[in-house]
């Protein structure tokens, strides 16, 4: 019988890897049957078939109402390494989409997911994390990230996994932390995050102290921070080299500073020198996460009889800089003048 | 080669059979210069079964039975084959008479020689070969051969020349602006979707930014407003308690002002009735007053109902004795008629005047009375008096 095929050699444009996306609308239809084959060969190529499609919205849409996150979930549990690591990158790829968002949240892919976290294979956990960063950029992420009960267990993961997935649970974390900290507090997330402002990697410190800073927002973060001394190692971190490290931790000293509990510990930890330092920096979000800071440290007595020596500082910010700075700078004015 | 004329049916009519050997296709083509010798030959009479008349085809229900008209009869076919035959020989005759090359001259043969580059074999035969086959009884059929045809020896070459064929870099033009192109839009739409996330990671770093500044400014003037609120309640708290203080020591000095005032004159007004009554006591007044004077009073009293019981004996006594001299009197009245009513009455009144009374009446009495006989009755009554004047003057003594 004839062969479609020509010659022996195969045509040069053709990857032998994917499987062979149909014209039109029967592409993703045909894979899903794939998908679900018996064969591993054909699962595989429709799997990395699927990856290329993912990145166009459109093909997003079409799968998620073809009821392709089920045919995925199911290859979740595969016994084969590749099939598991190319389901975490399609599944990446599509929650780089909104919609793909979505149809997560409504088809309890975080649930699935979240079975691979113990994953031998170190791909497969990365891609999961990237999935979870992207998913919890949306509050609704977060929001269903944290219902399923992941934060203890992301924080736990925090200790012992790499440090580039540590950076992913980091960016992870500061999102879902932002709309619920109470269940990260009750899991001793403190004192983690505290030993990762120690490491040695300028983007885990930094990313650390963005976490911190999400959970410093509710009060009894606030006073978790106070209590574990992190605010001292907040203060050497205003002297660190990366500017990113610099702006997070006076973010952070900014939202713990607000008690007055915090804004002695951090008078107490020389805080102003280093963050009237900062104000003169390039990087517009250090400047105004230290004249933040330097407005929550000037409500106290002892912190505004030091800052009105450097009125003239906050002065030349006020007209120089951003929109958010000036009014930072404007504020930070009028507390370090008010008398009672 | 016989030529495969079908057999004439005269024969019989029962059967028709048609039988056509094998034979090689003749070749019509003058391949040679025709030669004096080689007869003409008479073209071939070939009989092919789609095209015989005689095959009925089509419907067999409407013969067309006898001539058609469109066809000669076979009389006239016979002629015209024959008209053919003439005309062939006639042809024949004339190139016999064609002129040709002349006789080779003496010692000479005309060859026929080829001239072109390569020399080629000239056969009027074609080579024929008889092939037989017949399958291995025992053998099954081998599969056939890949057919790969035999070189028949004829050795071609041809060199393409640089642009003979076809302009490259003309025809390449439009395949290499779609190669390139596609190979663009791929990587476009790849770099734009990086593109679009990293703006999108921007513009969500700015906003949280924004929203940190902003959470932060808000939740120091909240932390400010709770601060200032306390102070506030705080110094509310001590103003009032100050207040409060200042009212409640004004309202103790005014109560104690006016204490004062009113129990100023307390003291002596207390002082002056607990002496009245009789709390400041002089011990022995006291006594006196207590133990004495109740004493005295006794006496006093016992005295007092003494002389009182005297006096009243002594009333009834000299109630008694006027009487008895009333009576006597009326019965001397009766003889005498002398009455002394007076100094009874005075008698019995005041105390002082009594003694003096009584001296009085007992010297009226005794004056009146001596002549009485009743002496003793005189002289109780005297000691009676004697009596009365003791207690009399004791009382006066008093």
């Amino acid at each position: 019988m004839a062969h479609a095929q020509i010659s022996t050699y195969l045509p040069p444009n053709i990857n032998p890897t994917q499987a062979a996306i149909a014209y039109g609308c029967r592409a993703l239809p045909k894979l899903n049957e794939e998908l679900n084959s018996e064969d591993l060969l054909t699962r595989q190529k429709a799997l990395m078939a699927l990856c290329d499609l993912m990145h166009d919205p459109e093909y997003v849409y079409e799968a998620i109402r073809i009821g392709f996150l089920e045919s995925l979930k199911a290859s979740l549990k595969d016994s084969n390494n590749m099939v598991r690591i190319k389901t975490t990158e399609v599944l990446y790829n599509m929650a780089t989409h909104n919609i793909g968002r979505d149809g997560f949240l409504e088809h309890d892919v975080i649930l699935a997911l979240s079975f691979l976290l113990n994953d031998p294979h170190p791909l497969c956990r990365k891609n999961l994390h990237k999935a979870y960063k992207h998913l919890a950029q949306l509050p609704s992420g977060a929001r269903g990230i944290i219902s399923n009960g992941l934060i203890p267990l992301l924080v736990w993961k925090l200790h012992r996994e790499e440090e580039e997935i540590q950076e992913l649970i980091l960016d992870t974390l500061a999102p879902c932390l932002q709309e619920d900290a109470t269940e990260a507090l009750s899991s001793r997330v403190v004192p983690f995050l505290k030993q990762k402002l120690l490491s040695t990697n300028g983007n885990i410190r930094s990313k650390a102290a963005r976490a911190l800073i999400s959970v410093s927002i509710p009060l009894e973060g606030k006073i978790q921070v106070w209590q574990h001394d992190v605010i001292p190692i907040l203060v050497h971190l205003l002297k660190d080299d990366e500017a990113e490290v610099q702006a997070n931790a006076a973010g952070a000293l900014m939202y713990a500073t607000v008690t007055t509990k915090g804004k002695y510990a951090a008078l107490d930890a020389e805080a102003i020198k280093p963050l009237l330092e900062l104000l003169l920096t390039p990087t517009s979000k250090v400047r105004l996460n230290a004249t933040k800071a330097l407005t929550m440290l000037a409500e106290a007595p002892e912190g505004r009889k030091i800052l009105q020596a450097h009125v003239p500082i906050f002065r030349i910010l006020e007209e120089q800089s951003t929109e958010a700075v000036k009014r930072a700078a404007q504020i930070a004015i009028k507390v370090i003048e008010w008398k009672p | 080669m016989a030529s495969a004329l079908t057999d004439r049916t005269s024969r019989s009519m029962n059967t028709y059979t048609y039988t056509s050997r094998p034979r090689a296709l003749p070749c019509h083509r003058r391949r040679y210069r025709d030669s004096l010798m080689q007869p003409d030959e008479e073209p071939m009479r070939y009989g092919n079964i789609m095209y015989d008349r005689r095959v009925i085809r089509g419907n067999t229900y409407a013969l067309q039975t006898g001539l058609l008209p469109g066809q000669p009869d076979p009389l006239q076919l016979q002629k015209q084959q024959e008209a053919k035959r003439r005309a062939l020989a006639r042809k024949r005759t004339q190139e016999q008479l064609r002129p040709r090359t002349p006789e080779p001259v003496e010692g000479r043969r005309h060859v026929d020689v080829q001239t072109e580059l390569y020399l080629e074999e000239i056969a009027d035969r074609v080579t024929e070969v008889d092939m037989e086959c017949q399958t291995d009884a025992f053998l099954d059929r081998p599969p056939t051969p890949l057919f790969i045809p035999a070189k028949t020896g004829k050795d071609v070459a041809t060199q393409i020349l640089e642009g003979e064929l076809f302009d490259f870099d003309l025809e390449v033009k439009p395949m290499l602006e779609v190669l390139v192109g596609k190979i663009i839009e791929q990587s476009l739409l790849e770099v734009m979707e990086e593109e679009e996330l990293a703006n999108l990671q921007t513009s969500q770093y700015a906003y949280e930014e924004m929203r940190n500044a902003e959470l932060a400014e808000v939740q120091r003037l909240e932390e400010q407003e709770r601060r200032h609120r306390e102070e506030k309640d705080r110094r509310k708290q001590q103003q009032w308690e100050i207040v409060h203080k200042h009212s409640e020591t004004a309202q103790k000095i005014a109560a104690r002002s006016f204490a004062q005032h009113y129990l100023a004159d307390l003291l002596p007004s207390v002082f002056g009735s607990l002496r009245d009554s009789g709390y400041f006591y002089d011990p022995i007044e006291r006594d006196i007053e207590i133990g004495f004077l109740p004493w005295l009073m006794n006496e006093v009293e016992k005295t007092m109902e003494y002389s009182m019981v005297g006096r009243t004996v002594l009333d009834m006594l000299i109630r008694e004795v006027v009487e008895k001299r009333l009576d006597m009197y009326e019965r001397k009245e009766d003889k005498h008629q002398s009455v002394n009513p007076d100094d009874e009455r005075g008698g019995s009144g005041a105390m002082r005047d009594s003694p003096v009374s009584y001296h009085f009446q007992d010297l009226s009495m005794s004056q009146t009375q001596r002549p009485l006989p009743y002496d003793e009755e005189l002289a109780q009554e005297r000691k009676f008096m004697d009596e009365k004047e003791l207690l009399g003057q004791d009382e006066e003594e008093n």
